[in-house]
């Protein structure tokens, strides 16, 4: 709580800058989103795309620079030496970090499992969507959290122009940040919006007897359900991850706080304060994992928080993509040892 | 954000907060709340308190006050508690638009003004 204006004053001053100067909420320049789609050979055009908007790739740089926020809160903190804070992450941030988030192979396998997941379960239904690969943009969800409304314009301007000179009409997310963003929020600011927005979840369930073909096996486990809250609350999609479940032969099992009354993860604040996110994940995984020690999340955010808690708590969290990957692309055994029982 | 604009926020942000019942079930599925030792600024009623009282010039902007508003988690399910008990605030939207409000002074190299 120390300190705590100057700190968020720091927070949102270098988020609007790096997200003016690159486009990306880190300040990273190089194009560090478009690994995953080695070997998949997606078309680079397409009236329909899959817009990643470089949520779950994020994931390694999520991990480190929390931490290094968190490290450097003294300093950010205050004047003369936030000062310093700034110009070097406007010199070296970008760099160190790369560098740092080397170190985080698992979440960046993770990340990269789960997007080819759900890229095999389009495929299975028969949609091919194309992929922006270097275009592809940030939607800016964190200038909206933040209440950064006043540059948020700016930015879904350029978004929007970069997807109609792509000759985009049809966006599938992955997310529920980036489809909450391009379905509720960029229609405020762009007159005539004509872009379909679709999370991935929606079209494959009304495919469901497609997937239920295609799954080389069954998942037949037990897994608990963590609900995202912008997925639920805000998008309204909540029986659609069920009914995919069902058709991959997983039991669902809920949770008190579940579909409309899911329960946060704590992830929207870790930016800043990290303490309380760490209660507020603690306290959601403790209702979770006495259900179950095998967690089903549908979002970025969720998987990153709720994951910290693997170790110490002998839980296993599988985002959705995670778990269509296993379906489709055959490896039992690596997914029976990865299974808690 | 002009002035017009700033004062029209100012406005529509009183008059939405004056509807507040104070009910307080709001508080209770607050998961930045539970996870504060159950201090009700950390809720969302008493952060719409603050924002009420930052905008009537009540309180000033200091570091309790913007860590309450910032802790905010935007999960929204203070709205849906409100929209159950028949008052139907957007609770979370209207604490995110204070953000906006607020950011006009601590985003750094802009004409700062007093909330």
């Amino acid at each position: 709580m120390k300190r705590s204006k100057r700190f968020i004053s720091e927070v949102l001053s270098t988020l609007k800058d790096n997200i003016q100067r690159t486009g990306d909420p880190f300040g990273i320049k190089s194009v560090y989103w478009t690994g995953w789609t080695k070997g998949l050979d997606l078309p680079r055009s397409g009236e329909t795309i899959l817009l990643t908007a470089r949520m779950y790739q994020m994931l390694p740089y999520i991990t480190n620079i929390t931490g290094l926020v968190a490290s450097a809160r003294p300093f950010i903190s205050r004047r003369g030496l936030a000062t310093i804070v700034n110009v070097g992450n406007r010199i070296m941030g970008d760099k160190i970090l790369k560098v740092k988030s080397l170190g985080s192979k698992n979440i960046r396998s993770k990340g990269k499992k789960v997007l080819t997941g759900m890229v095999n379960a389009l495929s299975a239904i028969g949609q091919r969507p194309a992929y922006l690969y270097e275009d592809e943009p940030y939607t800016g969800v964190l200038l909206y959290d933040l209440g950064l409304d006043e540059y948020i314009e700016d930015h879904v301007k350029k978004v929007y122009s970069l997807l109609k000179n792509h000759n985009v009409k049809k966006v599938i997310g992955v997310d529920p940040h980036t489809v909450f963003m391009l379905k509720k929020i960029y229609p405020k600011y762009i007159t005539n919006y004509d872009i379909e927005v679709k999370h991935y979840l929606e079209i494959l369930s009304e495919n469901k007897d497609a997937l239920r073909k295609a799954c080389r096996k069954s998942l037949d486990k037990e897994f608990v359900i963590h609900d995202s809250c912008y997925m639920t609350r805000e998008l309204g999609i909540i029986e659609q991850v069920r009914r995919i479940s069902a058709s991959l032969d997983i039991t669902i099992m809920e949770p008190e706080n579940n579909k409309l009354d899911t329960a946060c993860c704590g992830g929207p604040i870790e930016y800043a304060f990290r303490d309380l996110t760490e209660k507020v994940s603690k306290t959601r995984v403790q209702e979770l994992s006495s259900i179950s020690k095998n967690i089903i999340v549908e979002c970025p955010i969720c998987l990153i928080n709720l994951r910290k808690y693997e170790k110490e708590m002998g839980i296993k969290v599988w985002d959705m993509g995670e778990l269509l990957f296993e379906a489709l692309v055959y490896d039992n055994k690596k997914f029976n040892n990865s299974y808690k029982s | 954000m002009d002035i017009k604009e700033s004062q029209s926020l100012r406005d529509t942000l009183l008059k939405e907060i004056a509807k507040c019942r104070a009910c307080r079930f709001c508080i209770d599925v607050c998961p930045a709340y539970q996870a504060s030792e159950w201090v009700e600024n950390m809720s969302p009623y008493g952060r719409l308190q603050i924002l009420k009282y930052l905008i009537n010039g009540t309180l000033e902007e200091d570091d309790p006050l913007i860590y309450s508003l910032y802790s905010c988690l935007q999960c929204g399910r203070c709205d849906r508690l409100c929209k159950a008990k028949g008052q139907n605030l957007e609770v979370a939207n209207l604490i995110r638009l204070g953000k906006y409000l607020l950011s006009q002074g601590l985003v750094k190299g802009k004409k700062s003004e007093k909330v």
